[in-house]
C-alpha cells in the first residue's frame, strides 16, 4: 500500500511539471495552430540558464526562476518573429520548422556548453522531506506541485481577468474580426509565443535538481506534454491540467503493476486510442471552430 | 498532365542513367565507396516511400522508421538465424531464451522473409491506417498518432531482450544467400541489386501518381471532404497508399539492414524518422523522384560534410532545414518547377501558371 502512495505522490510530481510544459504548448498550440516541437529544446535551454545562474552568479533555483522564465521567453520571441510567423498559414509545416529549431538549439548548447551532464544543486531550504505514515514527501516536490497549482491558476487569471486576456481569447476565436476590431494579431501571437516558452524555461529550471541536465533533456518531454495537450483538447485549460494529473498518475502506476517501459507502452497505446475515438479531447473548449 | 508524364520520364532516365552506370564509373568500382552509396540508394527508397503518403495524399506519416525498422529486423532475424546454424542467436542466450521463440522459427525461410519484410509493414501500415482514417482522423493528429506509435513501438522492441537483442539489435550477421548467390556487400552486383530495387520502387511509384488512384490521392489532400461528395471511399484510399508506403519502407529496411549488416532499434527512433521526412521535404515532396535525390543529396552532404564538422554537422541540418521548411516549402523540386514556368512564360506562352498563395485568408487555421 505504502508503495502505491509513494507512486501517486511521485506521479503527482511529474505531473505537475508536465503540466507547466503542456500548458506553454496548449497556449501556443491553441492560439495560433502551431505545434511547436522545439518545446522539449526552450525545457532544456530553462535548465541550462538555471545551471548558468547558480554557477557563475550563485542564485539558487527559485531565486533564478524569474530570471529564467524572461531568458526563454526573450528566446522564444525571437524565434516567433523571425521563423514562425511566417508559417501560420502552413500548420504541417510548423511542426517541421520548430524540430528543425529544436536541432540548432540542442546542437548550439552542445557545442557552446559541452554534451557531458551538468549538476544543479537543490534549494537547502526545500531538503528534507515531509513523512506521514508510510508517505515520504519530499519538500522540494511539494513546493513543485504547489507552484504548478500557482502557475495554472495564474495563467487563467491572465487569460480572463487581463485585457491581455481578453484580446488573446478573441484571436483564438476569430482572427480576422478582432483584428478589424483594432487587436494587433501579430502582436498577441508573438507575445503568446514568449509566455509559452517563458512557461516551459520555468519547468527547465524545476526540474534541473531532479533530471540530469543534459542537451537531449527536452526530447522525451516533448512528446509527453504533446500528448498531454491532445489528450486535454485545445484551448482548454481544464483540460490540460487533468490529462496531464491522469497521464502522471497513469505513467507512475502502471509501472509499479507492470513495469517502467511497459508502463509507457500501454499509456501511449491508451492515447491513440483516445485520439482516435475522442479527436478532440477529453474537454473539448467550443471557442475554436 | 502528359507532359508532366514526360518529365517525369526524362528525369527518371536520367537519375537511372546516374545512379546505374554513372555512379559506379565515378567511384571506379570501388567497393566501399559503392557500398557507402548502396546505403543512401536504400535511404532514397524510405524518403520516397514517404512522399507516396506525405506529398502525394497529404498524410504526414512521422512512424515511416517503425515500418522500416520493421523490414530491417525481417532481414535481420533470417541472416542471425542463419548465422547461428543449430544453435540458438547468442544474445538469447544471454537472456535465459531456452527455445527458438515461435516468432523467429518461420524466418527460417528465405521465401518467408523476403515476404514478412513487405508485407508484414504493410499490415501493420494498413491496420494503423484503418484505425485512423475510418474515424476520419486528419491533419495533426496523423502525425501525432503514427508519432505515438512509433515511440511505443521502439520501446517494446528495446522492452524485449530476449527476442530483438534489445539496445544492441541484431548484429553478428551471416550473408545473405539469393538464388544461390552469396551477397557480397562490396561487390558491385550489390550495389546493382539496391540500384535496381531503388528503380524499380521508382518506375511503380511515377505509375502510382500519374494514375487515377494518384489523382483521387492529390484530390484528398486538396480537399477530403470534397473528394467525399463525388462518391470516393476517402478512408480506403487513405489506407491503401499508407500500406503501400510502409510496404516500400519495410523494403527499404530490408536492404538497410543488409548494407550496415546489423539492425539497431535506432532505425526506429524519432530523429530517424524525422530525417526521413527532412530528406523528403528537401527533395520536395509532391515527387517520388525529387524526394529520392533529397535522400540522396542530404545523405552523401552528411558523409562528406559530418567528417570536416563534426560537431557543426547537426546544426547546419537543422539551419537547412528550417531555410528549406520557410523558403522553399516544396523542396528544391518546387524551385525546378517554379523556374521552369518562369522560363515558358518569358517564352511567350500565354499560360498563367497559377503559382500557389502562401499568404491566403485568415480561416486557414480551420485545416489543423
Amino acid at each position: 500500500m505504502d508503495v502505491v502512495l509513494n507512486q501517486i505522490f511521485a506521479g503527482l510530481s511529474f505531473a505537475s511539471i508536465l503540466l507547466i510544459i503542456a500548458l506553454g504548448l496548449a497556449i501556443i498550440y491553441g492560439t495560433m495552430g502551431v505545434i511547436n516541437l522545439a518545446h522539449g529544446e526552450f525545457v532544456m535551454l530553462g535548465a541550462y540558464a538555471t545551471w548558468a545562474l547558480q554557477t557563475h552568479l550563485g542564485l539558487g533555483v527559485v531565486t533564478a526562476l524569474p530570471l529564467v522564465f524572461l531568458a526563454v521567453a526573450v528566446v522564444g520571441w525571437v524565434i516567433e518573429k523571425v521563423i514562425v510567423q511566417r508559417l501560420y498559414t502552413r500548420p504541417l509545416d510548423t511542426i517541421l520548422a520548430t524540430w528543425g529549431i529544436g536541432i540548432i538549439l540542442q546542437q548550439a548548447v552542445r557545442m557552446g556548453i559541452g554534451a557531458e551532464s551538468k549538476f544543479v544543486k537543490g534549494p537547502e531550504w526545500l531538503s528534507g522531506n515531509i513523512e506521514i505514515g508510510a508517505l515520504v514527501m519530499s519538500n522540494y516536490r511539494i513546493f513543485v506541485i504547489f507552484l504548478s497549482i500557482m502557475i495554472v491558476t495564474g495563467t487563467w487569471l491572465l487569460m480572463t481577468r487581463t485585457e491581455f486576456g481578453m484580446k488573446l481569447r478573441a484571436v483564438i476565436q476569430n482572427r480576422g474580426i478582432s483584428e478589424c476590431y483594432g487587436v494587433e494579431a501579430k502582436k498577441v501571437y508573438s507575445l503568446t509565443f514568449a509566455y509559452g516558452a517563458g512557461l516551459a524555461g520555468i519547468a527547465g529550471a524545476l526540474i534541473t535538481p531532479l533530471f540530469s541536465t543534459i542537451p537531449t533533456m527536452g526530447t522525451g518531454l516533448v512528446v509527453d506534454a504533446f500528448l498531454v495537450v491532445i489528450v486535454g483538447g485545445l484551448g482548454s485549460l481544464v483540460g490540460t491540467a487533468a490529462a496531464a494529473m491522469l497521464i502522471g498518475e497513469v505513467t507512475a502506476l502502471f509501472s509499479i503493476v507492470i513495469n517502467d517501459t511497459l508502463g509507457r507502452i500501454a499509456v501511449l497505446a491508451g492515447i491513440i486510442l483516445l485520439i482516435r475515438f475522442r479527436p478532440r479531447g477529453l474537454f473539448p473548449a467550443d471557442t475554436r471552430r | 498532365m502528359n507532359s508532366k508524364l514526360s518529365y517525369d520520364i526524362i528525369g527518371l532516365g536520367l537519375f537511372g542513367a546516374v545512379i546505374l552506370f554513372g555512379v559506379p564509373a565515378f567511384f571506379s568500382y570501388d567497393g566501399f565507396e559503392l557500398n557507402t552509396f548502396a546505403r543512401y540508394l536504400s535511404l532514397a527508397i524510405v524518403s520516397m516511400a514517404l512522399a507516396l503518403s506525405w506529398g502525394t495524399a497529404g498524410l504526414l506519416n512521422l512512424g515511416q522508421a517503425a515500418t522500416f525498422g520493421m523490414g530491417s529486423y525481417a532481414m535481420a532475424m533470417h541472416l542471425k538465424l542463419k548465422a547461428s546454424g543449430d544453435n540458438l542467436p547468442d544474445f538469447m542466450g544471454w537472456n535465459n531464451v531456452e527455445a527458438l521463440p515461435a516468432l523467429w522459427v518461420p524466418f527460417n525461410s528465405l521465401t518467408f522473409t523476403l515476404l514478412a519484410g513487405l508485407l508484414i509493414p504493410a499490415a501493420v501500415g494498413g491496420l494503423i491506417a484503418t484505425f485512423m482514417f475510418r474515424a476520419r482522423i486528419a491533419g495533426v493528429f496523423v502525425a501525432v498518432i503514427t508519432l505515438a506509435f512509433l515511440v511505443a513501438f521502439q520501446l517494446l522492441v528495446i522492452e524485449q531482450q530476449g527476442f530483438t537483442g534489445g539496445q544492441n539489435g541484431l548484429t553478428g550477421l551471416a550473408q545473405l544467400e539469393l538464388f544461390g548467390w552469396t551477397v557480397d556487400i562490396y561487390a558491385t552486383s550489390f550495389y546493382y541489386l539496391v540500384g535496381g530495387c531503388l528503380m524499380a520502387a521508382l518506375i511503380f511509384g511515377l505509375y502510382l501518381t500519374h494514375s487515377k488512384f494518384g489523382l483521387v490521392l492529390r484530390a484528398i489532400r486538396e480537399d477530403a471532404e470534397r473528394t467525399r461528395y463525388f462518391g470516393y471511399n476517402v478512408a480506403n484510399y487513405q489506407t491503401l497508399i499508407f500500406c503501400i508506403s510502409a510496404g516500400l519502407a519495410g523494403l527499404a529496411g530490408m536492404l538497410y539492414a543488409l548494407v550496415l549488416e546489423f539492425a539497431s532499434p535506432t532505425y526506429m527512433s524519432v530523429s530517424f524518422s524525422l530525417a526521413i521526412v527532412i530528406w523528403c521535404a528537401v527533395g520536395g515532396r509532391e515527387s517520388v523522384l525529387a524526394a529520392a535525390m533529397g535522400a540522396i543529396l542530404v545523405n552523401l552532404a552528411e558523409g562528406r560534410l559530418s567528417d570536416v564538422f563534426v560537431e557543426g554537422w547537426h546544426m547546419m541540418l537543422g539551419v537547412l532545414f528550417v531555410a528549406v521548411v520557410m523558403f522553399m516549402p516544396r523542396g528544391i523540386y518546387g524551385v525546378i518547377v517554379d523556374a521552369g514556368r518562369a522560363l515558358r512564360r518569358r517564352g511567350g506562352s500565354e499560360e498563367f501558371a497559377e503559382t500557389p498563395s502562401f499568404d491566403t485568408p485568415l480561416n486557414t487555421k480551420q485545416e489543423s
